[in-house]
């Protein structure tokens, strides 16, 4: 263990200047990583906000019971027992006409002359039933809605948003998308270190044969081509992060409108320094399998 | 030190690059192995630190055959056995002492140490003051003087050197002849394969004639002081 303490040190400076020794061909390849892992995190972003909006707005998707104009005080409140006991019903609000007519003028704005000449209150009481979130989908929703489906004193039932219904699967294709496209990269990124670190031992096989004839075992040979590969990657991703957040700042300006019909009004959020992390490990990880796949083919040679 | 019992090596097929050799080499000995081109002086060498294996025989070094020995094993071995190439094998992307230094950061010495015998070494071969310098900004006999510290850096119990002097000038060989005579004075055994008749005269030691492959002479060592 200490020994291995001691190599660290020479490891990491053969690395680093493996990496120095071959600029152009290490600078391409950290440069193509940082696309890559540029889009992935890209994507990752607009999942994110996606995700994000939704969680807020799925608040909204609620289901409006109206009831029957007159009905008796214990008659509400049985069904108001009744409505609580549904499976998937996390929450049950009761409005009154009154409630409701507040909040349709306070709404309806100068809409509000649709109802001025009416001398009493047309709107009926209600109970807004707020689902469980694992249930907020259309098929849920319509089971929810099916079994109170014809229960005495109940004149209405409304419920559902379709864009939220659009919106979910929206964010389900972007999602694919995103895993299918982001196997193409990751794949990519891979042969690229591969490649890279290819090249490298190719150039290198004379300093190889030389410490293989003093002593080095083939670990101490292939750590520093290791640590090569995980460099780029790791370099690849910081860079990738850079481009991201550049992109984020400076290019949301000027596609916030677009951005808006897509993410909402909410303001956009940059990924958490824990996906950060994530990105920059994915860049280190996929750097070292790469340099990994490049020794294995390459080294007995 | 080193024993060989009946080995045989063959690059091709039909012939032999050594045929039935044997010998025994003790701690601290100094050999010199001579012959024609050809002989096998190179062959043998490699065998003994398994950049070759042989195709028959035995080959005992450090109680171990080596001769059947794992691939995995070869790197331990070669920690133990210093090689000064006949071309040097320096690297010339690391500077003379970071060439020195390899020798004992394969075997996982702590920096502080390597940094010390590798300097002290350097000074033994009177190149202290060029070790921030590159091999090929050396003359061949500073970069022959690197290959050896190389070699002797990590105390080896055996140094094996294929033509070390072949192509020094006259003062030099004779500083790098007492380099590896020091060597196994101080415990190494040190096998040397030259073509220089002139130096086994010179030194007196023992001499071990390869002809096509085969042990003609044995020479044991003897007095030259007089
Ligand atoms: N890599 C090889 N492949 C095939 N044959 C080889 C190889 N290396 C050496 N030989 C043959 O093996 C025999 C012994 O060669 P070796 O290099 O051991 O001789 P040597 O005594 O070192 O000669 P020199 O004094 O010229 O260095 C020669 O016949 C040579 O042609
Ligand atoms: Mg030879």
């Amino acid at each position: 263990m200490i020994r291995l303490g001691y190599r660290l040190q020479y490891f990491v400076q053969t690395a680093w200047r493996g990496l120095r020794s071959s600029l152009l061909t290490s600078g391409v390849s950290v440069l193509t990583i940082a696309v890559a892992l540029g889009l992935m995190g890209g994507f990752g972003l607009l999942v994110l906000n996606m995700q994000g909006l939704l969680d807020r707005f799925g608040e909204d998707l609620q289901v409006s019971v109206y009831l029957e104009a007159d009905l008796s005080k214990e008659r509400t409140q049985e069904l108001d027992a009744t409505l609580k006991s549904v499976e998937g019903v996390r929450h049950v609000e009761y409005i009154s006409p009154e409630q409701a007519l507040q909040h349709f003028l306070s709404v309806a704005g100068t809409h509000a002359g649709l109802i001025e000449g009416l001398d009493h209150n047309p709107l009926p009481a209600s109970f807004v039933l707020t689902l469980a979130p694992e249930k907020r989908t259309k098929q849920d929703m319509a089971i929810v809605v099916e079994s109170l489906q014809g229960l005495p004193g109940i004149e209405d039932l409304v419920y559902g948003a379709d864009w939220i219904e659009g919106y979910t699967r929206a964010i389900g294709f972007v999602r694919w998308l995103a895993a299918g496209l982001g196997g193409v990269l990751v794949f990519a990124t891979v042969m690229i270190v591969a490649n890279t670190i290819r090249l490298a031992v190719y150039a290198r096989r004379d300093e190889i044969e030389i410490l293989s004839l003093v002593g080095a075992s083939r670990i101490f040979v292939s750590v520093p081509f290791l640590l090569e590969g995980m460099l780029q990657g790791l370099l690849g991703g910081l860079l990738a992060l850079a481009m991201l957040y550049a992109a984020f700042r400076l290019a949301l300006p000027e596609i916030a409108h677009g951005l808006q019909l897509l993410v909402g009004l909410a303001a956009p959020s940059f990924l958490s320094s824990g996906d950060m992390l994530l990105l920059v490990a994915c860049g280190a990880g996929l750097g070292c399998f790469g340099s990994l796949l490049a020794l294995i083919g390459g080294y007995r040679h | 030190m080193i024993r060989m019992y009946g080995v045989s090596m063959s690059y091709l097929a039909s012939t032999y690059a050594l045929r039935d050799v044997s010998l025994d080499v003790g701690k601290g000995e100094f050999v010199f192995l001579t012959g024609s081109s050809g002989a096998g002086k190179t062959t043998l060498l490699k065998l003994l630190f398994a950049a070759e294996r042989s195709t028959e025989g035995q080959i005992i070094i450090r109680g171990r055959n080596i001769a059947r020995m794992r691939g995995a094993a070869i790197p331990e071995l070669r920690r133990h056995v210093g090689v000064v190439f006949q071309d040097f094998k320096l690297l010339n992307r690391r500077t003379v002492e970071e060439n020195v230094s390899v020798a004992l950061q394969v075997r996982g010495e702590a920096p502080r140490i390597v940094r010390a015998k590798a300097f002290q070494m350097l000074k033994q071969v009177g190149l202290q003051n060029r070790r921030h310098d590159y091999p090929l900004s050396l003359s061949g006999g500073e970069q022959q003087r690197v290959a050896i510290a190389r070699a002797l850096v990590n105390d080896p119990e055996i140094l094996l050197s294929d033509e070390p002097t072949g192509n020094l000038d006259p003062d030099l060989t004779l500083e790098i002849m007492d380099l590896l005579v020091q060597a196994s004075t101080r415990g190494t055994t040190v096998l040397v394969a030259t073509h220089e008749h002139g130096l086994l005269s010179r030194y007196g030691k023992r001499v071990i004639h390869l002809e096509h492959g085969r042990i003609a002479r044995d020479v044991p060592a003897h007095d030259v002081s007089t």
